[in-house]
């Protein structure tokens, strides 16, 4: 069977930055680039159920990892290759910019359906504009079940129906019973994920990553970028700062100076 | 003492062989004999068997000539046997030299005995010759005995705690803790030795009275003291001269019997010592600590594919010359008192682990066909294994293999085990975030890289950037000198001190990492190898001079490591630097301060470069009076940051190294001043002094404020106006 693991290359914001002057990001020299968080826990579930299936000599699992973006999005594709996964695949083209979640989960349908995986696994969410969004567009495009925020997993290779916890508010845990083939966005924590060791990343920079074309993937040019997108991003901004202030003194001049805050507000 | 007995011809003074032994007694003692000679080579081959069964060492290859001579001269001088232990190694001296002569006078009987005189009639043991020979070899054997019985008496009543075996790395009750065989083999050697010496002495005596009658036997017998002194007692006791015959008689047999049995067993036993820690000693690399072994090609090749072997995972995986390391260890205890990780109280001890290892070998290497895979397997919990957390404790320090009698390389062991963790994700959370931070940033505090050189804009002057304008001297800066603000402090410090005397200097800004010199002893090699490429290149488009830095760990790795990689310059630390503008007159030490302080020696300045004198020498020059802790210069103990172990929690509950090296300062009276000159020193040790309640009383200086308090003043103001 195949796991599929969409991934994204998520961005850092350094202590001080600034905003693009056209007012849509910040500007990328201050930025730093990772392979989002919860990505890596989802690379870490595949990953598991691939040595449990090999550990029993089941059925072998091909682990794929898929992201959509642009050459230096490699890097978190060779991370993945570095902690075992089998195959990689990076979709791009220039018309990409500008898509939201919705469009780059089109995107990620057509390759599932290429691939025809038995389980999608992708982060909850990404670490930079958290939408929590993409996996569960996908299953939908796709017209799969899913299951969101999971936080352990009963699942065995091969079989047809997955058993996934998930934690809801309020300290709840859900167990949720799904058929497979289903898309899963895995919630932090749910395992402990491996160190990929330079010298494993150095031998994956020598395995290839497919790159197949939109249109080798049959996707049109309405269905991305802005013109696949029914939202787009009007400003990034840094608010004004809040008036939180901190009352410094000893607990009495603490107690004082709040009490008199509290009869400026009454009185206003 | 004169030749006596002129009377007697000289060929006649000598011992006869075999006196009185029926033709087929002969024959069975030299069947005996060949049986012991041909157990000892059989032993002999199984060893070297075990040792071929390694990878190979090229780094012990080579100047044959002067390796032998370097191991003798450390045979001889017991130059590594008598440090720290000045009686043991007088006691083994005369073990060593007691053996070894009375060796050489039974080499000498044989050669005449079985080689010389039965293949062309020569005979030499005699007269003159003879006489001098039992001289020396009576009063070998009272220094061989004596110094068993010295062993004999440390091992029984002065019980010093190394030689107990007590280990930390496994518990009381495991299948694998008890180590009570090594105590008896120890009591066995020393016994057997013992008796050895004492019946060859009976033996002399009982032949003295058996022949006394015979001319030139009684008058010549005070060329052997101690055989006359026990013959007049025998005579006085009553021994007749027909009843010492049957004493000679019995008393050879077992003397002779027990001295091939031992012969017999030295290849499978301690004894072996005797071959295996000279041949260690020959294949000693000086910078065994200092320098790693770098992977082999074939692992470093990524197209070679993942199958390639990294760092030590099975006992066939260790070099020869480090399965060589194993069996000569003497058990001696040194490296097992030296370590700070077993000092607070670490599952690790030098020793241990090296014995395990020993005995994993012996278990798997010595059987003519060996075992599969599985059973070769060193990392773990059962029998012979190593456990992670074992070696995980460990803080490179190099305290075991600096004081190591015999050159055992216990660091390289561990930090090529530690590769294999590594490889496998065997780590700690933490120095696995910390290794992933290193490998985004190039430094290990996550910070930005433009951020590198932030500590230089609080300073009134421009600190050039080496990547733009030729310098003469290029400051590698390093993390903790560059991110830490405390250690900021002392960065600028040293900036104004290089600016005050004129020097042309510059840094890297954002095109130094990390020097990788903890990054290599974690034991994430291909992390170093990226660290080092990147630094080595980043200098490389420099031009300067020379290399300093006020970071010891940087220092070592760039110093030693570096030329492995192709980047090979001149680089001092900070004091001998200072020390040299000191002595050209550049820089004025006013000796102003009168503090009564204590230097630690950092582990990567003092023992891995020996570097002991020029921090010494410059806070002498400041006026204060230097009074160093009892374990100082290349004794000096870890303050526990090493080998990565600053980013590894230490484990609660149990006594930090730094607390442990603290309130041994303490013990110094008056102690006002604790001087440091390693920037993770510093963190370390005002860490220490707060939590060991001395704050207040001890204060932690690095060594560069000090200097710096004591820097002209006038001298600094001049400069800055010019």
């Amino acid at each position: 069977m195949k796991i599929l693991v969409p991934v994204k290359r998520v961005a850092a914001l350094e202590d001080d930055f600034r905003i693009r002057d056209d007012g849509l990001d910040v500007e990328d020299e201050y930025l730093s680039f990772d392979l989002n968080e919860w990505d890596t826990f989802a690379l870490e579930q595949a990953m598991l159920i691939k040595e449990a299936a090999t550990a029993q000599a089941g059925a072998a699992v091909e682990v794929v990892a898929v992201t959509i973006g642009p050459d230096d999005a490699d890097e978190v594709l060779r991370a993945c290759l570095a902690k075992g996964a089998d195959r990689a695949i990076r979709v791009w083209a220039d018309a990409i910019t500008g898509s939201d979640p919705i469009a780059i989960a089109r995107i990620l349908a057509a390759v599932a359906r290429r691939e025809s995986p038995g389980l999608i696994f992708a982060g909850a969410q990404s670490a930079d504009q958290g939408h929590a969004m993409t996996g569960v567009a996908l299953a939908a495009l796709l017209d799969w079940p899913h299951v969101a925020v999971v936080t352990a997993l009963d699942y065995g290779a091969g079989q047809d129906r997955a058993n996934a916890t998930r934690e809801l508010e309020g300290g709840v845990l859900q167990d949720v019973d799904v058929a497979c083939p289903a898309v899963l966005t895995i919630q932090l924590g749910i395992n402990k994920p491996r160190y990929a060791s330079l010298r494993a990343i150095k031998q994956a920079a020598a395995k290839p990553i497919e790159t197949p074309t939109l249109s080798e993937l049959g996707i049109g040019a309405d269905a991305i970028g802005p013109a696949g997108s029914a939202s787009r991003v009007r400003r990034v901004y840094i608010p004004e700062k809040g008036r939180a202030q901190l009352i410094e003194g000893s607990a009495a001049e603490k107690a004082a100076r709040l009490a008199q805050i509290i009869r400026e507000y009454k009185a206003a | 003492m004169a030749v006596e007995s002129a009377a007697v011809p000289p060929e006649q003074i000598t011992r006869i062989l075999f006196e009185d032994f029926a033709p087929a007694a002969v024959t069975l003692f030299y069947l005996i004999g060949f049986a012991a000679i041909g157990a000892f080579l059989w032993g002999c081959w199984v060893q070297v068997r075990k040792y071929r069964r390694g990878q190979p060492a090229p780094e012990a290859a080579g100047d044959l000539a002067g390796r032998f001579l370097r191991m003798a001269g450390t045979v001889l001088s017991h130059r590594t046997v008598e440090r720290r232990d000045p009686a043991a190694g007088r006691a083994h001296r005369l073990i060593f030299y007691g053996f070894a002569l009375l060796f050489i006078g039974t080499s000498i009987i044989t050669l005449q005995e079985d080689i010389l005189g039965a293949l062309f009639g020569v005979k030499f043991w005699y007269g003159g010759f003879y006489l001098w020979s039992s001289l020396v070899l009576d009063l070998a054997g009272v220094a061989l005995i004596a110094g068993l019985v010295y062993m004999m008496i440390r091992r029984g009543w002065i019980r010093p705690p190394k030689l107990d075996y007590a280990r930390p790395d496994r518990q009381p009750g495991d299948p694998d803790y008890d180590r009570s065989a090594y105590r008896r083999e120890d009591w066995a050697f020393l016994w057997t030795l013992v008796i050895i010496g004492l019946t060859g002495f009976v033996l002399e005596a009982a032949r003295l009275v058996w022949l006394q009658d015979r001319p030139g036997v009684w008058s010549t017998r005070n060329w052997s003291p101690v055989g006359a002194a026990l013959a007049e007692a025998m005579r006085a006791g009553g021994l007749s001269a027909g009843a010492a015959g049957l004493l000679r008689s019995g008393l050879w047999w077992f003397h002779g019997l027990l001295a091939l049995a031992f012969i017999a067993l030295v290849p499978r036993t301690k004894v072996k010592h005797i071959f295996t820690a000279m041949g260690s000693l020959m294949v000693r690399d000086p910078l065994a600590a200092q320098r790693l072994p770098k992977l082999p090609d074939d692992a470093q090749d990524a197209a070679a594919g993942a199958s390639a072997a990294v760092g030590y995972a099975k006992i066939t995986d260790l070099t020869w010359k480090h399965l060589l390391n194993l069996d000569a260890c003497t058990k001696c205890g040194r490296c097992h008192e030296a370590c700070p990780a077993r000092a607070g109280g670490a599952p690790l001890s030098p020793r241990d682990l090296i014995l395990s290892l020993r005995e994993h070998s012996n278990r798997t290497l010595e059987s003519t066909l060996i075992p599969g895979e599985a059973d070769l397997d060193i990392h773990g919990g059962r029998v012979g294994q190593i456990s992670s957390e074992t070696l995980w404790s460990c803080r490179t320090c190099m305290a075991c293999v600096e004081i190591c009698p015999v050159a055992v390389e216990h660091v390289p062991i561990i930090v090529q085990m530690r590769r294999k963790l590594v490889e496998d994700g065997e780590m700690d959370p933490l120095l696995q975030k910390t290794l992933q931070t290193i490998h985004k940033t190039g430094n290990s505090f996550g910070e930005s890289r433009r951020k590198r050189g932030g500590w230089a804009k609080a300073l009134p002057f421009p600190v050039k950037d080496a990547r733009k304008e030729p310098v003469d001297v290029l400051w590698f800066v390093g993390d903790y000198a560059s991110f830490d603000p405390r250690n900021q402090k002392v960065t600028q410090a040293f900036a104004r001190l290089l600016h005050a005397a004129g020097v042309d200097f510059g840094i890297l800004y954002d095109g130094e990492s990390n020097a990788g010199n903890d990054v290599r002893r974690v034991g994430e090699e291909g992390l170093y190898e990226h660290l080092a490429g990147s630094n080595i290149a980043a200098l490389g488009a420099a031009s300067f001079k020379r290399i300093v830095t006020t970071d010891p760990h940087s220092l070592n790795t760039i110093r030693n490591e570096y030329p492995q990689f192709g980047g090979a310059w001149t680089v001092s630390h900070y004091t001998s630097f200072l020390l040299e503008l000191v002595n050209q007159g550049r820089l004025k030490i006013d000796a102003r301060h009168a503090y009564r302080a204590t230097y630690h020696d950092p582990c990567h300045l003092g023992r891995f470069n020996k570097e002991f004198d020029a921090p010494r020498e410059l806070l002498r020059r400041t006026g204060c009076e230097l009074v160093d802790m009892a374990r100082s210069r290349d004794n000096s103990f870890c303050c526990g940051a090493g080998g990565g172990r600053i980013w590894i929690p230490d484990p609660v509950g149990k006594e930090k190294p730094a607390q442990i090296r603290v309130r041994e300062a303490a013990q110094i009276e008056g102690l006002e001043l604790f001087v440091v000159a390693c920037p993770k020193d510093l963190t370390m040790f005002e860490d220490a002094v707060k939590t060991t309640g001395f704050e207040g009383k001890i204060v932690v200086k690095e060594l560069l404020e000090l200097i710096e308090e004591c820097v002209v003043a006038q001298q600094v103001e001049e400069v800055a106006a010019a």
